[in-house]
């Protein structure tokens, strides 16, 4: 292997060890999810699982937990994501809530049905269910 | 009177800004206390330059109101329509004013599960993808496309009802019933008192596409009615970067065609987060009024903040006296 080979696969190798995990995760009521419900929540394309309300939990805009996710899960920019909730607000839909921490998003979750929100894996106690990891 | 009202339109967008402290944002409307209910609206100023002769006009001025509770949510929408017109030829000008308040959407919305919903009311007519977002500031021209305004109603006062789906794509059919007369009826393009309609929308990343297929009991000017029968297949595609937008369907009754096609291709490339140039090829042949045209339009948006925008396009009519040159200003609140 030429050194340069070997030193391209060491850098790949360190930024795949440093890479962050994160998790969407819900109340422990709720089943497994498909990743187009999540998007669905989270777009408020629907507001139910079954028959039972399900709650979308943001953090706040500029969280970079909150970018990585809507680039990675909901595959769409900040200002896409702007341009989206204006025409949303002419059809009468509202942005999910946000919270200013992981730690507020995790205690909501626990104490309320059809809550679902997102954070860091290392946050995520047995109180809450993973369904969905990614990772950046 | 005009250049007043114009003053008070750009006073009202600066008032309007982001503010970030209060937590209003431009374009997403206020909530009322902790009531279930948010209030907004939008407004429309345009120009257009015809055959050596121009229109300035405050075209909408519309308020909104809307709420869910439970599963039950509602939506209402008054609008001033052609509020202030001022005409100018080469012999003059003239002015027009319509101050009556019109009832634009008003609905209610049963959601019954994650799958099923029941509409009742008078909504926008859910054909094609232009049709959803029909108001100035929402799309990416001060004008419209002529196959949105000729081959189906815009607006259905009854039952809609849906089915979604949310896997790897999602997936909705849904079906649109009126059976009596249109809700305040002044600005549907038809009047009619009935409309049945079925549609399949299918959306995976990038990509939505769309069938839709109805028939509409149509007034004639002698107040008889003739059925009317449309098709309509749509497409979307849309990046971060771009979006290929088109629609095109056809009409008839039991005689025959009355619009043989009526269609049109439209890109929109985003120069930055602010511009957008714009080019759309149209062309219809529309059989009952004897008209067939074809269309090239460049356009030209700038919006310093998603909910205002300022438009400006060129048309060029194979019909060479419809070429014109049409300017907007728009802003959602």
């Amino acid at each position: 292997m030429k050194p340069i080979s070997f030193l391209s696969l060491l850098v790949l190798l360190s930024l795949c060890l440093n890479a962050t995990e994160y998790a969407v995760v819900t109340n422990k009521n709720i089943d497994a999810l498909r990743l187009g419900q999540i998007k669905a929540f989270f777009l408020k394309k629907t507001s139910y699982l079954g028959a039972n309300p399900v709650i979308p939990i943001n953090l706040s805009s500029r969280h970079r937990i909150r970018i990585s996710f809507e680039k990675q899960v909901l595959h769409m920019s900040f200002t896409r994501l702007k341009s989206y909730w204006t025409k949303q607000h002419y059809l009468g839909h509202r942005p999910p809530i946000s919270m200013k921490s992981q730690e507020s998003i995790k205690a909501f979750i626990e104490k309320v049905d059809g809550a679902i929100g997102y954070m860091e894996l290392e946050k995520v106690d047995g109180s809450l269910k993973i369904v969905y990891k990614w990772s950046e | 009177m005009f250049h007043k009202l114009l003053l008070l339109m750009a006073l009202s967008a600066s008032l309007l800004g982001d503010d970030q402290e209060s937590g209003y944002q431009l374009g997403e409307g206020v909530q009322i206390g902790t009531l279930p209910l948010y209030v907004g609206g939008y407004i429309s100023a345009d120009y257009q330059y015809l055959d050596s002769k121009s229109r300035y006009r405050i075209d909408d001025l519309a308020f909104l109101a809307y709420g869910n509770y439970n599963k039950l949510s509602y939506m209402a929408e008054f609008e001033f329509k052609e509020f202030y017109t001022l005409s100018q030829e080469q012999t003059g000008y003239s002015t027009q004013q319509d101050t009556a308040l019109h009832v634009e959407r008003l609905y209610s919305d049963y959601t019954f599960n994650e799958n099923y919903m029941l509409r009742v009311g008078k909504y926008n007519s859910q054909v094609g993808f232009w049709n959803l977002l029909p108001i100035n500031v929402l799309r990416e021209t001060t004008s419209n496309p002529v196959s949105t305004e000729i081959i189906f109603p815009k607006f259905t006062t009854g039952l809609y009802g849906a089915y979604s789906s949310f896997n790897e794509g999602d997936l909705t059919i849904d079906m649109m019933l009126q059976h009596n007369d249109d809700f305040d009826a002044e600005y549907n393009n038809y009047d009619i008192d009935e409309h049945y309609g079925l549609g399949i929308t299918y959306a995976k990343d990038a990509l939505a596409v769309k069938f839709n297929i109805g028939m509409f009991d149509s007034y004639r000017v002698d107040k008889t009615t003739q059925n009317l029968y449309y098709l309509l297949a749509s497409m979307k595609y849309e990046t971060e970067k771009y979006q290929i937008l088109s629609e095109i369907g056809t009409q008839s009754t039991t005689q025959g065609l009355t619009t043989e096609y009526a269609g049109y291709l439209q890109g929109v490339y985003h120069l930055s987060e602010k511009h957008a140039a714009i080019v759309r090829l149209e062309s219809y042949k529309d059989l009952l009024n004897a008209v067939d045209d074809d269309i090239t339009i460049l356009g030209y948006t700038y919006r310093p903040l998603y909910p205002v925008a300022l438009k400006a396009e060129y048309q060029w009519h194979s019909i060479h006296v419809e070429n014109q040159f049409l300017f907007s200003f728009s802003v959602l609140f």
